[in-house]
């Protein structure tokens, strides 16, 4: 009855299915377009993560378990020589299919190990990626990864290799930092005191952190350190205040001794193991500890690579390194003369506190 | 399972589903598209779900039936007259065209019904699967279902 003729119009009606592979294309076309608008809508979150512990701290939380008995036996010979450290801050929750380095920074130890420099690399840098092309820095991060499941080590590896191509600076060591590891880093050090030179209203949470130095925890430093709207700079005041995190963290390393104590290195290291990738190269984690710790002790110094704009036919959109003082901030950066580049230009130089 | 398999293995089943529901190759297309792009953007979350192929056609019901949320045009377009896109062969013409007022009410029916009679005679599910599709409960598809057979027996009595 009714339904037989149900059955039988809808037998009727399969030939008008339309064929899989062009409807399939389209999905995966569709994909894409969705994913280049989310990355520019989406708030960037840039985990900036940061910086880190860098250096000290950095090198601190990165290690497998095995490295941990390691730190209390003596230390292997210290490096001599500068080094770069490259540490990455990748955004994202931990169940998406993608990730970006949003905040790039090399950590520089120089030979004197005086103190440490942060260079801060703009992630909408446009570079040459060895088999994609060219794209922004941070897209490095998600070729590498790959997708759905992005391996981190990965995304690592690829970012290194295109620092150091476009840099002409060797990588010695890194670690990718999640906002997680972030987080749990900066809790693990009770805290990290953090000097923003204007008020910082988050466009995630909606907090507000007023100009001046506070003591933020690790919600509100991983808060703070993905804001990039409402700055005179966008994408650039970010990574100022991601070395200006960095700083109060090393600050705070500094304080707690938990370089000098194995004890308390070792808490760190247990605390915040997840969601941190590194790479200690040929250097042994004590080594590195031992080379970054005297440095650290100083008070770092924070520079951005200098970089224009692009013109407006120049594709794809992004800065370009700047032609008056790029070549000679990257030649003092290879030669490890940063320091007296730093003191001739002034202005290049980020205001920590 | 790893969404180009799941794509491989179930896309065509998906469209066929959409073009039933729908009534229109390309509106099915649309539906589908629609859906899967979500699909793959999400696809952890439709992985570890427990039957990934359900939880896609529950996706995509739920796309069709609120689809009027979306822009006019396209609610305008989903008013589905008798599809014109299969002619009938003309020596049965008239028994053709009788054959077809069923399609033709279906696409009057609320989005619900007509997609509660899609699951139920075309992919000949169970009650009980129905309702997890349409995230309702086991009497609800039952009345649903004698509800719009009790319009489209209307139809037919007003015809004949």
């Amino acid at each position: 009855m009714i339904e037989d003729d149900l059955r039988a119009a809808f037998a009727r009606r399969e030939e008008l299915t339309p064929a899989v592979g062009p409807v399939r294309a389209a999905i995966d076309r569709a994909v894409v377009r969705r994913r280049r608008r989310r990355l520019r809508l989406r708030l960037a979150g840039t985990a900036m993560a940061v910086v880190a512990a860098a250096l000290a701290g950095f090198t601190a939380i990165a290690p497998r378990p095995p490295e941990t008995a390691n730190l209390l036996a003596t230390p292997s010979p210290t490096p001599a020589g500068a080094l770069n450290v490259l540490l990455l801050g990748v955004d994202g929750p931990a169940d998406r299919p993608y990730r970006l380095a949003d905040s790039v920074l090399i950590v520089h130890v120089p030979a004197d190990r005086s103190r440490l420099y942060l260079v801060s690399l703009p992630r909408d840098l446009v570079v040459s990626i060895p088999g994609h092309g060219r794209d922004k820095l941070n897209a490095a991060f998600l070729v590498g990864a790959g997708e759905p499941r992005p391996d981190l080590a990965r995304g690592y590896t690829l970012t290194r290799q295109v620092v150091s191509d476009t840099t002409g600076v060797r990588i010695d060591a890194g670690a990718v930092l999640t906002y997680r590891a972030t987080r749990e880093l900066t809790d693990a050090v009770g805290g990290v005191s953090v000097c923003l030179p204007t008020t910082v209203r988050s466009h995630h949470t909606h907090r507000t952190y007023p100009a001046g130095c506070q003591r933020l925890d690790g919600a509100a430093a991983v808060d703070v350190l993905r804001q990039r709207f409402n700055m005179p700079d966008g994408a650039l005041d970010r990574d100022r205040n991601a070395a200006r995190y960095a700083a109060g963290l090393l600050h705070r390393i500094q304080e707690q001794e938990v370089l000098t104590n194995p004890l308390l290195l070792n808490r760190l290291i247990t605390k915040v193991d997840s969601g941190v990738v590194t790479d200690t190269g040929e250097l042994s984690l004590p080594a590195l500890i031992s080379a970054t710790g005297k440095a650290a002790a100083a008070e770092p110094v924070a520079v951005g690579l200098p970089v224009r704009h692009g013109e407006a036919e120049e594709l794809p959109y992004g800065f370009r390194l700047d032609p008056a003082l790029a070549p000679g901030f990257l030649d003092a950066l290879r030669a490890d003369r940063l320091g007296e580049w730093a003191a001739a230009h002034p202005k290049q130089v980020t205001g920590l506190r | 399972m790893t969404y180009e398999e799941f794509a491989d293995a179930r896309l065509s089943a998906l469209l066929r589903y959409a073009v039933m529901l729908t009534g229109d190759p390309h509106q099915a297309q649309d539906l589908v598209q629609e859906t899967m792009v979500r699909v793959q953007l999400n696809w952890r979350r439709v992985a570890r779900s427990d039957a990934p192929e359900r939880y896609v056609r529950r996706m995509l019901t739920n796309q069709f039936i609120d689809w009027r949320r979306g822009s006019w045009a396209r609610r305008v377009l989903l008013r589905g007259e008798p599809d014109e896109a299969v002619p009938a062969p003309s020596d049965h013409a008239q028994s053709a065209v009788d054959r077809d007022q069923v399609w033709s009410w279906l696409s009057r029916l609320p989005r619900r019904q007509r997609a509660t009679l899609v699951l139920r005679y075309y992919e000949d599910l169970p009650d009980a699967e129905i309702a997890e599709i349409l995230g309702c409960a086991v009497g609800t598809v039952r009345s649903c279902i004698s509800r719009a057979l009790a319009t489209l027996r209307a139809e037919y009595v007003e015809v004949c």
